[in-house]
């Protein structure tokens, strides 16, 4: 894969000179030559080793010196190409090869089939094309019962039509070369073959993920979907745009299919870094929400106690007036605003310099708070910079990958997939999780430790490296700091008492720690099951010193890999939304930033540090803080300990919401302003590799909803500003000025299909994949020597179990966009999943009603009886408002980053019904 | 060829349906037993069609082709004939001036470590696993072997003659310690039993052949693969095994037999196509037992992706005896062009059926007029069915090839595992085309178009071949799908269809 390929030589196809890479088949070198429509496959997958089922790719070779009546028939996909080999393509007794196949194909397909219309993907029509090239047509000659239409469309989305189906396997090798997946097998033999499809032949309860890439390979229509149906707008009546997902952090590149300003479907972007085509069951369907009928079309301003519609003019008057009436009577501190991360780095930018210019606070923060704050504090301060240090493309080039606290499979399923196909090419593989997440299915190792024992286990694996000497000497002489306090401090812990703290053998922390140190460079892919605890900031802190001491760190197929929750968390903080930080992690104490701050902006920000979302939550129940401005968040769901939300919330003066729809934070609002979804505006999201990426409108927002970013633009001229951004790009001009050293080169003429991914200084600069390859941002990274310190959220003898919260595939935080999917079909609810062995003691059975009780209140949701969670663990998803998943999670928060411990709640089960309902405020609306 | 063989990855309810469904035992094993639907017990039912043989699992072939028809009861049992009584013991004669693979199976029943080791087993390997070391360890002996054989100029006896120090050499040049050599007793072809009887009469030539195959390519793992077809070979090669590993030839080094090799016996789950040697491997890893696409070769890239040596069982009986004599003893016998001897297998059509080991070079003729005596009950022959279902039709006028690759192939003949099956004068050569193609629609894995719908029209066709116009469209599909299928299974067999249909009137 690094090694660059040479030429090696020409081979002639029909006559025509054709130059062609060392190890390629025939059928890659014509594809590669332009050649692909001169030998016709219907089996092969490119990417895909030969599959040769098809038997349509012969043709004839004569390999050189030899005599012409030595010509061989071969088939392109599975012959190397040589130097000087001589390829015919059309010769007749090729070409009545290729009309004897296809009719031997067509034996197996009714007529009645045939009539109907195909749906399906890109692929769909080449069988068909095929047919009438080489004038075949089915018969059914050898088909019994071909009467019947026997469609399988229990899936939500997906469909097959067996009549259709000449199993030439492109789906099952998509499925498992794409994916990771396999779903399809080919059951009996003979002339019996077919496309068997999980367990059941169906997609509903078979293990597909719902990805969508077999539908775009198919080639003859038996695979479509609810977007691609027969009778779907053709390719001529469509209108594809270039944008990108505005589901999680990976940040897909899409193509947005429009008819008459109406989604029909989403592709994925073959040429896009990111995904190279592939997307996940939210990205390629779950986009129904946005023509979903609630969506919020016009401001609604609160009168009598009643939300009301009014005018944009009046809303933004209104809040202009509020604004500056609060200020002027509480002063600049008493007011607030959280960006959101699903809105654009624009929208994000523009509030917090409206919060700090025309309020005059740093009272701005961002969602990643209550997510990855912990990761990106720890990576600050050992590297320099808090975001990711490698791309997506190292998880190729690793030769070992280690998956701490994240479930990628679930929660970021493209990169989950990239992870598996890693691992089927040979990539060493380590999960550590308390839960048996998918990927530890495909693990060489897997570390179960006890949740919130990181730091404890991290410490026991670089003692372990340390005893193997597997250290990258040199790399800690010249990059390093700290080796010798870490030595010192390690030497002093007892790995038995480590591995009993966190539940985990000694021998499988000693197996992991050789994988890690014997294919170093290691890849670290993290995720919030790190960064969600009391000791959030440390235990990415003692990740890291695996990464430092096994030199890992800036090096191809190495380095931390940090995976973001949503489309925009790391460009929400990019942009400034962050307490002490203006735009681009500039210091707000830093006496020359703030000159080219006030410079730029014209106004000087305070120099004391804002709250953070906590605080602000705090200050807002305590009456410190009157106003809060929250933009596209639903914290009265997704933020820790809900009763103490809500109680915050209702007691403010000022509470404005952008939000799609009426979630449960909108319904506390005195002004709610209706906002375009990702699909209908521009501008820009950063994703989880730091690669900022355009997004561009695909249609119309509903009705008077409108874009952010020129929402806060109008609400700060209201206020007295003189903005004048006449779109998208103009403000990102100014953020390239704002922060030069990360975003100078960036623009939008630059970023093109494909981004950028910071630091990139200037316009000439391409971007940054790797960080700190040449050095570390800080000078010198720093190892760190510290202890394991027990949550002060612990069991006790009344609340015996330990709940962890995260993520499903088919849903997204707090489910706003996708409950509003077909995507609920495929999982109606939070489940609660339960060991076998508690579920016996608890007398629970799947599909029980139980009660779930914490210290700080108390549900019910429905139990799945799961191997994937230990004896004393539970595991629940928070995507639903009925289940009130937060209402079970606690007050503590990492002491450095404030982060929430969502991952770690003492709790009780019993019986649904047992306990008085948890004490909610009712909506006020 | 992807799957869930590989590292880590979990098995799927799909693909695990998919291998269940592949092979005959797991897709529709009956508890009624198995009938043998091999060619040569065709041709003795169509002789005699009367008994009921309803819900019984077709068998291609059970290898009782010298005693057809036969059929094997739900427990295992193989019963022959009018009577269904056991079967009597195959004939094993020699007409070669010095017999090699039937040296102890013509002298009865070795499968017993004592009685084998008594008559000379694993000597050979003895011997050379103690020849003096170079200093860089081992290679001086192993290559020294691996030279003998080459030199000995052995083809490889499963069909395709390929040199076997030549396949050895391609593995043994690849610098890992972890290779595979594997026996592959998955003898399929109708007509041909020697396999099944060297592995249930003398089990350790085969282990012996397979150690020092080991020793030459520095394999340490070893596995035989036995059709469930031939339950009692399955259960010899078992306890030879255990035997062998008890007394510390296999498993690890002894003072002995100082070589570390562990061998596992497989079996097969009903498929035909699994004799071919990818194929094979698919099998033992628990995929489908589908080719995998060449190449790469199984000498680099075999069983679980290591460099692996496939050798049919009669090509490594022979090495114990090339072991011990060497190269040039062994080229004293058989042709330039193809040393050593061949067991012929001949059907009950003939006058006398039976294993008969010639010398390479021997005519076809002397084979089925002398050995064999002609065909059975004094009939005239029409021809004979040479190699199984991928061999060749020879006719009379034929019969005059020697038995020899090189010279074989020149004339358009396929050897395969050389058995012979008689067709007799008034043998019904439409019902024998019809015949085949039951057994190629039955066969085929279903991987590619030509061989798996064209069988099944290719069968549709045959019902009607009384004009000529009719046998030139069958003919010209055969013709489409030896051209384009993807495997030796599908491009072999239509060429002996394509020849019976030439002998109709």
């Amino acid at each position: 894969m690094t090694q660059a390929k040479q030429p090696a030589a020409n081979l002639r196809i029909d006559g025509q000179f054709v130059e062609f890479q060392a190890g390629d088949t025939l059928l890659q070198a014509a594809r590669a030559a332009g050649l692909a429509q001169r030998i016709p496959t219907l089996c092969s997958r490119q990417g895909s080793a030969p599959d040769g089922g098809c038997g349509l790719c012969l043709v004839q070779v004569k390999e050189k010196d030899r005599p012409a009546d030595s010509a061989t028939v071969v088939r392109a996909c599975a012959t190397p190409a040589h130097a000087d080999m001589d390829v015919l393509t059309q010769t007749e007794e090729i070409r009545a090869s290729r009309r004897v196949t296809l009719r031997l194909m067509c034996t197996e397909l009714s007529p009645q089939a045939a009539t109907r219309l195909h749906g399906g993907g890109r692929h769909a029509d080449d069988f068909w094309r095929l047919l009438r090239e080489y004038d075949a047509w089915p018969t059914g000659a050898s088909v019994s019962d071909n009467a019947a239409c026997n469609t399988d469309s229990a899936h939500p989305y997906l469909r097959f039509d067996p009549d259709l189906c000449i199993t030439c396997r492109r789906c099952l090798h998509t499925c498992e070369d794409l994916q990771g997946q396999f779903v399809f097998g080919i059951g009996d033999r003979g002339a019996a073959t077919h496309l068997l499809i999980g367990a059941g032949d169906s997609f509903a309860g078979s293990d597909c993920v719902a990805c969508g890439a077999c539908v775009e390979e198919c080639p003859t229509g038996a695979l479509f979907d609810v977007d691609r149906m027969p009778g779907s707008p053709l390719a001529q009546e469509l209108r594809a745009i270039r944008s990108t997902c505005g589901y999680c952090g990976v940040g897909c590149g899409i193509e947005v299919m429009v008819a008459d300003d109406r989604i029909v479907r989403i592709d994925g972007a073959a040429e896009s870094p990111v995904n190279h085509g592939h997307l996940c069951a939210k990205g390629r369907y779950a986009h129904g929400f946005q023509s979903s009928g609630d969506r919020l079309t016009t401001p609604l301003l609160r009168r009598a106690g009643r939300l009301e519609p009014v005018s944009w003019d009046e809303a933004i008057a209104w809040l202009a007036d509020r604004l500056q009436t609060i200020r002027d009577a509480a002063g600049p501190d008493a007011l607030g605003a959280m960006t959101s991360s699903r809105s654009t780095n624009e929208a994000n930018y523009l509030l917090q310099k409206l919060f700090r210019t025309r309020i005059g606070t740093n009272n701005v923060d961002n969602c990643s708070r209550v997510c990855h704050a912990s990761t990106a504090l720890a990576l600050s301060k050992v590297t320099g910079t808090g975001a990711a240090s490698a791309s997506y493309a190292d998880i190729e080039l690793a030769r070992c990958i280690v998956v701490a606290g994240a479930n990628p499979t679930e929660a970021h399923p493209v990169v989950g997939a990239r992870i598996k196909q890693a691992v089927r090419r040979g990539a060493r593989l380590i999960v550590i999780d308390p839960r048996r997440i998918e990927l530890a299915e495909w693990a060489d190792v897997h570390l179960a430790p006890r949740p919130g024992t990181n730091v404890a286990l991290f410490n026991a694996l670089a003692g372990a490296l340390l005893d193997e000497g597997s250290l990258d000497q040199d790399y800690l002489d010249n990059r390093v700091d700290g080796l010798t306090e870490l030595q010192a401090f390690l030497a002093q812990q007892d790995s038995a008492l480590a591995a009993e703290i966190c539940g985990v053998s000694a021998e499988s922390v000693r197996a992991a720690a050789r994988l890690i140190g014997a294919h170093a460079p290691t890849l670290f892919v993290t995720g919030l099951g790190l960064s969600e605890l009391t000791q959030g900031t440390v235990s990415v802190m003692t990740l890291c010193n695996l990464a430092l001491l096994t030199g890992s760190v800036g090096r191809p197929g190495g380095g931390m890999l940090p995976l973001r929750g949503q489309n925009n968390v790391q460009g929400n903080a990019d942009m400034g939304a962050l307490p002490d930080l203006f735009t681009g992690y500039q210091s707000i104490h830093a006496p020359e930033v703030r000159e080219h701050v006030r410079t730029l902006w014209g106004v000087l920000p305070p120099e004391h540090p804002g709250l953070t979302i906590p605080g602000m939550m705090d200050a807002a129940a305590d009456g410190r803080i009157r106003a809060l401005w929250i933009q596209g968040e639903d914290v009265a769901q997704s933020d820790p300990n809900t009763t103490h939300v809500r109680n915050a919330l209702s007691r403010l003066e000022l509470l404005v919401v952008q939000e799609l729809f009426m979630t449960d934070t909108a319904a506390f609002a005195h002004l709610v302003l209706p906002s375009a979804a990702a699909l209908e505006q521009d501008g820009t999201f950063t994703n989880g590799e730091r690669r900022i990426q355009r997004v561009r409108q695909s249609v119309p927002p509903p009705g008077n909803a409108r874009a952010d970013w020129s929402v806060v633009q109008a609400v700060a001229n209201a206020m007295g500003a003189k903005w004048a951004y006449e779109d998208p790009a103009a403000v990102m001009d100014e953020i390239a000025r704002a922060a030069p050293k990360l975003f100078g080169g960036i623009s939008y003429a630059r970023l093109g299909n494909e981004g950028l991914q910071w630091p990139c200084p200037t316009p000439e600069h391409p971007g940054t994949a790797r960080v700190h390859a040449d050095g570390f941002i800080r000078g010198r990274a720093q190892l760190v020597a510290v202890d394991y310190v027990p949550s002060p959220e612990q069991c006790g003898d009344d609340l015996p179990l330990l709940l962890i919260t995260g993520r499903v595939l088919q849903h997204y935080n707090v489910g706003t966009m996708t409950r509003r999917t077909p995507n609920s079909e495929l999982v109606p609810a939070d489940l609660l999943e339960i060991n076998p062995h508690d579920a016996q003691s608890a007398g629970v059975q799947s599909g029980s009603r139980v009660r779930v009780s914490s210290r700080y209140g108390s549900i019910e949701v429905e139990a799945l009886i799961s191997q994937r969670v230990e004896p004393g663990m539970l595991f629940l998803s928070f995507h639903f408002p009925e289940s009130q998943t937060n209402v079970l999670t606690g007050p503590y928060r990492d002491p450095q980053s404030n982060c929430p411990e969502y991952k770690v709640t003492a709790v009780r089960i019993g019986s649904a019904g047992t306990f008085a309902k948890p004490r909610i405020q009712e909506s006020v609306l | 060829m992807q799957g869930n063989g590989e590292r880590n990855v979990p098995h799927s309810p799909a693909t695990m349906r998919g291998v269940r469904s592949f092979f005959a035992d797991t897709a529709h094993g009956s508890s009624k037993g198995r009938v043998c639907r091999g060619l040569s017990c065709h041709l003795a039912r169509a002789a005699d069609a009367t008994t009921d043989e309803s819900g019984l699992q077709p068998v291609y072939c059970l290898g009782y082709c010298d005693q057809s028809p036969v059929w094997m009861s739900p427990e295992n049992y193989v019963v022959t004939g009018k009577a269904k009584i056991a079967p009597a013991s195959s004939s094993v004669r020699a007409l070669a001036p010095v017999p090699i693979v039937t040296a102890r199976l013509s002298r009865g029943d070795h499968s017993p470590l004592q009685k084998a080791r008594t008559a000379g087993a694993y000597q050979a390997l003895a011997t050379w696993l103690h020849k003096p070391l170079s200093a860089s360890g081992r290679s001086s002996g192993s290559a020294a072997l691996l030279a003998t054989v080459t030199r000995s100029g052995e083809q490889g006896r499963g069909g395709a003659g390929f040199l076997t120090g030549e396949k050895w050499r391609a593995t043994a040049n690849i610098d890992t310690p972890d290779k595979f050599v594997i026996a592959n007793g998955d003898e399929g072809d109708p007509g041909s039993y020697i396999d099944r009887l060297l592995l249930e009469y003398d089990p350790h030539a085969v282990l012996e052949g397979l150690a020092l195959c080991a020793f030459a390519v520095g394999a340490a793992r070893g596995v035989v693969y036995v059709r469930s077809e031939y339950p009692l070979a399955l259960r010899r090669m078992q306890q030879a095994v255990a035997e062998a590993t008890a007394a510390g030839i296999l498993g690890p080094a002894s003072a002995d037999f100082p070589l570390a090799f562990d061998v596992e016996v497989v079996a097969g789950h009903g498929s035909y196509v699994c004799g071919e040697e990818t194929a094979l491997l698919n099998a033992i890893e628990g995929h489908r037992g589908e080719v995998r696409i060449r190449p790469p070769y199984p000498s680099a890239v075999g069983l679980h992706g290591q460099p692996t040596v496939v050798n049919n069982i009669e090509t490594l009986v022979n090495i114990p005896w090339i072991a011990a004599h060497g190269a040039e003893a062994y080229r004293q016998l058989g042709t330039e062009h193809t040393p050593g001897t061949k067991a012929i297998c001949l059907n009950s059509g003939f006058a006398q059926p039976g294993v008969v080991e010639v010398e390479f070079g021997t005519p076809l003729r002397s084979v089925i007029e002398v050995a064999g005596g002609g065909a059975k009950d004094g009939k005239s022959l029409l021809a004979v069915v040479l190699g199984g279902p991928m061999g060749s039709v020879v006719t009379p006028a034929q019969w005059d090839v020697p038995i020899d690759y090189t010279a074989m192939r020149a004339a358009g003949i396929a050897l395969g595992h050389g058995g012979i099956v008689a067709l007799s004068a008034d043998t019904d050569i439409a019902a024998v085309i019809r015949h085949w193609l039951t057994f190629m629609v039955y066969e085929s894995c279903g991987r590619c178009v030509p061989c798996r719908s064209g069988s099944r029209e290719a069968l549709r066709l045959a019902a009607e071949i009384a004009t000529p116009a009719d046998r030139a469209g069958l003919d010209s599909l055969l013709q489409m799908i030896a051209l384009g299928s993807l495997c030796a299974f599908g491009r072999n067999t239509p060429a002996p269809i394509r020849q019976l249909l030439a002998l109709l009137p």
